[in-house]
């Protein structure tokens, strides 16, 4: 292995721990609100959410795309107010890693939020706990075991993300390239001895991933 | 100044359930005041919107000067505000904290030291010392009950909410607790208001008792009192007094009413009739009758009935016996009874009942 | 891979020109992304004449040589640059005697037809104001081959190096600077003639920029062969030769060396 691709396994997981980040707020908030909160439009938050393990990845890449290009609602926006480039940029990886990965996380955590007794958020309130104390001490605690699962899914699938990433931040060598991109581009070089070694390092890391998630889930000897 | 709790609303479900509640009060004197229906009746309901948990859809729920719930009025004092110790059925302890900071969960803003103090002091009481440590997950059934009971009362609530709290428990334990349960109460000074739907608990441990059915509260006395003398009929249902029958008073004389009842009749106190009402529901707790096999012998009682025994069926620990004395009537013997009288289906026996057992209720047209 | 329809009972092709046609024959062309138009012009007049199909996958020369090495069944590959072609002749993947080289491009700097940014020359790609430059992917792609040459002979490729955004195909750069999320691109000069949404800022002359050629030939594995070389004498036509000068294409007279 090469400078270069110790650089480029840097950067992958680097990118890939930033989008997980951005994720567990967002996705805590939204897997809080659709096992609780009973309000309209939930529906159609669900199914939006959900849009991104359905649809094909480039066409999710496309519609970021144009969104967040320079002429795009939003990268128009953050361009004039933020002079922040989005597209072929790796704010544009990040993006696109927490988009794919988000609906996993949600669909984890969200299952077991609503596995939480609720007889038991209210227990606490009794106690004098408000709504904040009731999520941190109660809640969440009880909900980790999905949302630790979740969190590995999450980086797990940003990891291994290809699709949009391509469509919205390229393939710049150094600047926006991951590990998915460069086997691909690889394979499009015919470099196969390369694109194979690559994939071995995407195996492994996906491997570790999920051992750490064993190890993390595996419930303690009584 | 008024310091008791004072609730009248009524709460709907969708599927047409209805809990009216009217005038239910507690405190401010600290008594012991159980909640009697049968499973279903919206008695957890109740406890649950006093405790703030659910919310009413009409009425008022007041705590002395402090408006917990009013229709018409802002939105309802939360949970948190209330100082409620609120105890479900299955005891709800937090599963993934220990013992000690399950009962100190409340004590939030304390610091640290009077935290422990308090929760200590608390365990001491309630028996509870070297259970720190523990998960909920490993205490016993009546242990856990004693740890919710000292999670809420570590808090020095002003009112204390109990749901079927000997439900969950097997019936060696039952008892047990129940004594402990009994003493405890006493020495707390908290208005409590203690769900169940089992009779013997409600005696045990209530100083006065509401009966409900259906959502709706029926009628409120002293436990025994209502346990014997029901209102109405389906306040008699309730509290499961085992023989109700149809009668006619004939006459009320020198303090005595004479009821005719089937093929029999009966010499009754007519305590609890306003008017010379004529058409009555007689109740008799198969309890009060004493059974005599052979020769009737001059008694105290005011009524000898002769009989014949028609069914003798084991219910739980004692023995229920059907008799046919012109009407259909429920005796409980002990089964120790039942062998040395050598009673068995078909024969003739004596029931005896004295004059104060026998119950009248005004029955309508 | 584009579906193949073989119809059995093809009739001898005859030499190069009209065929009596007796029955369909499909004649599958790999050729360059930069090809694009003027090979679906000149495949169209063909199939109109002589009734055979031409199917084109177009796409970088660098991906469909791969694509040949891999085993993808093709009768003509028409490629970009000498280096993919001759990959292919060095590993006998090629009919000898038929590669040709007939076809020339020269290199264009594009920019945004609507608010591009302001380029007078190849120097002023190297400003604070250029952020991004489309290529095709100058590791492989030939047209990005050709203009990292072009930069280095003008001694601005480090400079630019950083700002290089490499894209998959010479027309992927195109689009890149049609969407507006590059500054500007260089692509071959009959790409940017057939987008109107962007304009040449400045052109690459021959005589300073790389030798552009675009050899074609006949591959060993053909499924097709006959009716493959009937398309690739065409391709020599006059007509053909026509179609290129069309678009731009420099058609050079005699083979390149």
């Amino acid at each position: 292995m090469s400078a270069e691709d110790w650089q480029l396994l840097w950067f992958t997981g680097r990118m890939a721990a930033l989008s997980t980040c951005l994720v567990l707020p967002v996705g805590l908030a939204l897997a809080w609100s659709l096992a609780r909160a009973r309000w309209r439009g939930k529906a159609l938050v669900e199914a939006l959410v959900s849009l991104p393990l359905v649809l094909p990845p480039v066409v999710t890449g496309l519609v970021l795309l144009k969104l967040f290009g320079r002429r795009g609602p939003l990268g128009h926006w953050l361009y004039q107010h933020l002079g922040w480039e989005v597209v072929f940029t790796w704010k544009a990886v990040v993006l696109a890693l927490a988009v794919m990965s988000l609906p996993l996380f949600v669909w984890a955590a969200r299952a077991s939020l609503q596995e939480v007794n609720p007889l038991l958020e209210q227990l606490a309130r009794t106690l004098g706990a408000g709504e904040w104390r009731v999520l941190f001490t109660i809640t969440l605690p009880l909900a980790r075991r999905g949302i630790i699962a979740g969190t590995m899914l999450a980086f797990a699938r940003a990891l291994g993300e290809f699709g949009a990433t391509i469509m919205v931040a390229g393939n710049i060598p150094g600047q926006t390239t991951t590990l998915p991109v460069a086997i691909y581009y690889s394979v499009e070089l015919g470099k196969d001895s390369r694109a194979w070694m690559l994939a071995g390092l995407s195996a492994t890391l996906a491997f570790l991933a999920i051992w750490a998630t064993q190890r993390l889930l595996r419930r303690p000897k009584r | 100044m008024n310091h008791g709790l004072r609730a009248s609303f009524v709460k709907r479900f969708d599927d047409a359930v209805v809990i009216e509640i009217c005038g239910l009060a507690l405190g401010p004197d600290p008594e012991v005041t159980v909640l009697f229906g049968p499973s279903g009746c919206g008695k957890t309901t109740v406890l649950r919107c006093l405790a703030g948990l659910e919310r009413p859809d009409e009425g008022t729920i007041l705590f002395g000067e402090e408006v917990w719930f009013a229709s018409a009025g802002r939105r309802p004092l939360p949970p948190q505000r209330r100082k409620v110790g609120f105890v479900p059925q299955d005891y709800a302890l937090f599963p993934h904290l220990s013992v000690e900071r399950n009962i100190g969960y409340g004590l939030y803003g304390l610091p640290a030291g009077e935290r422990r103090g308090r929760v200590a002091e608390a365990m001491r009481w309630l028996g509870l010392e070297g259970l720190e440590g523990r998960r909920p997950g490993a205490l016993s059934g009546g242990q856990q009950q004693r740890a919710a009971l000292a999670r809420a009362l570590v808090v020095r609530p002003r009112l204390l909410l109990l749901d079927e709290p000997l439900c969950a428990l097997d019936a060696p334990a039952r008892l047990r607790v129940r004594n402990q349960l009994r003493r405890m109460l006493r020495r707390l000074s908290i208005p409590t208001l203690l769900v169940t739907h089992d009779r013997a608990d409600a005696l045990a441990l209530g100083d006065t008792l509401w009966v409900m059915n259906q959502g709706k509260l029926l009628q409120h006395g002293l436990a025994h009192e209502v346990f014997s003398r029901p209102a109405n009929l389906e306040a008699a249902a309730i509290v499961a007094i085992e023989t109700v029958q149809p009668g006619r008073v004939l006459k009320t004389a020198g303090g005595l009413a004479t009821v005719a009842v089937g093929a029999a009749t009966l010499t009754a106190l007519p305590l609890d009739l306003e008017t010379a009402a004529e058409e009555v529901y007689v109740c008799i707790r198969a309890e009060e009758v004493i059974l005599v096999k052979g020769p009737s012998v001059p008694s105290s009682a005011r009524n000898c009935l002769a009989g014949t025994v028609c069914s003798l069926a084991r219910e739980g620990p004692m023995v229920r016996v059907g008799l046919d004395c012109g009407f259909p009537l429920a005796a409980l013997l002990t089964p120790q009874a039942c062998e040395e009288m050598f009673l068995h289906q078909g024969d003739a026996v004596s029931a005896l009942i004295k004059a104060p057992h026998i119950h009248l209720i005004p029955r309508p047209d | 891979m584009p579906i193949l329809l073989l119809v059995l009972g093809a009739g001898p092709a005859g030499r190069g020109g009209e065929q009596a046609g007796k029955g369909r024959a499909t004649v599958i062309v790999f050729a360059a992304a930069s090809l694009t138009d003027c090979l679906k012009e000149i495949a169209g007049g063909y199939e109109k004449r002589t009734g055979d199909r031409v199917v084109l996958n177009l796409a970088a020369s660098s991906t469909l040589a791969v694509q040949v090495r891999a085993g993808a069944r093709a009768d003509l590959f028409f490629s970009a640059d000498e280096a993919g072609m001759q990959a292919l002749e060095d590993g006998g993947l090629i009919v000898k005697g038929t590669r040709r080289s007939r076809l020339s491009n020269s290199l264009a700097i594009i920019v945004a037809a609507e608010g591009g940014a302001e380029v007078n020359s190849p120097q002023d790609l190297a400003g604070a104001k250029i952020k991004r430059v489309a290529l095709g992917d100058p590791q492989a792609v030939p047209a990005g081959v050709y203009a990292r040459e072009y930069l280095r002979r003008l001694k601005l490729w480090s400079a630019l190096e950083p700002k290089v955004v490499p894209m998959e195909s010479v027309r992927a750069a195109l689009a890149a600077v049609e969407s507006g999320n590059v500054d500007a691109g260089i692509v071959y000069k009959t790409d940017a003639a057939v987008s109107r949404k962007v304009r040449i800022a400045c052109e690459a002359p021959r005589e300073d920029g790389p030798r552009i050629s675009y050899p074609v030939a006949l591959l060993a594995d053909a499924p097709q062969p006959e009716a493959a070389r009937g398309f690739l004498e065409h391709l020599g036509s006059e007509q053909a030769e026509a179609v290129f000068r069309k678009f731009g294409f420099i058609v050079l007279a005699g083979p390149v060396p």
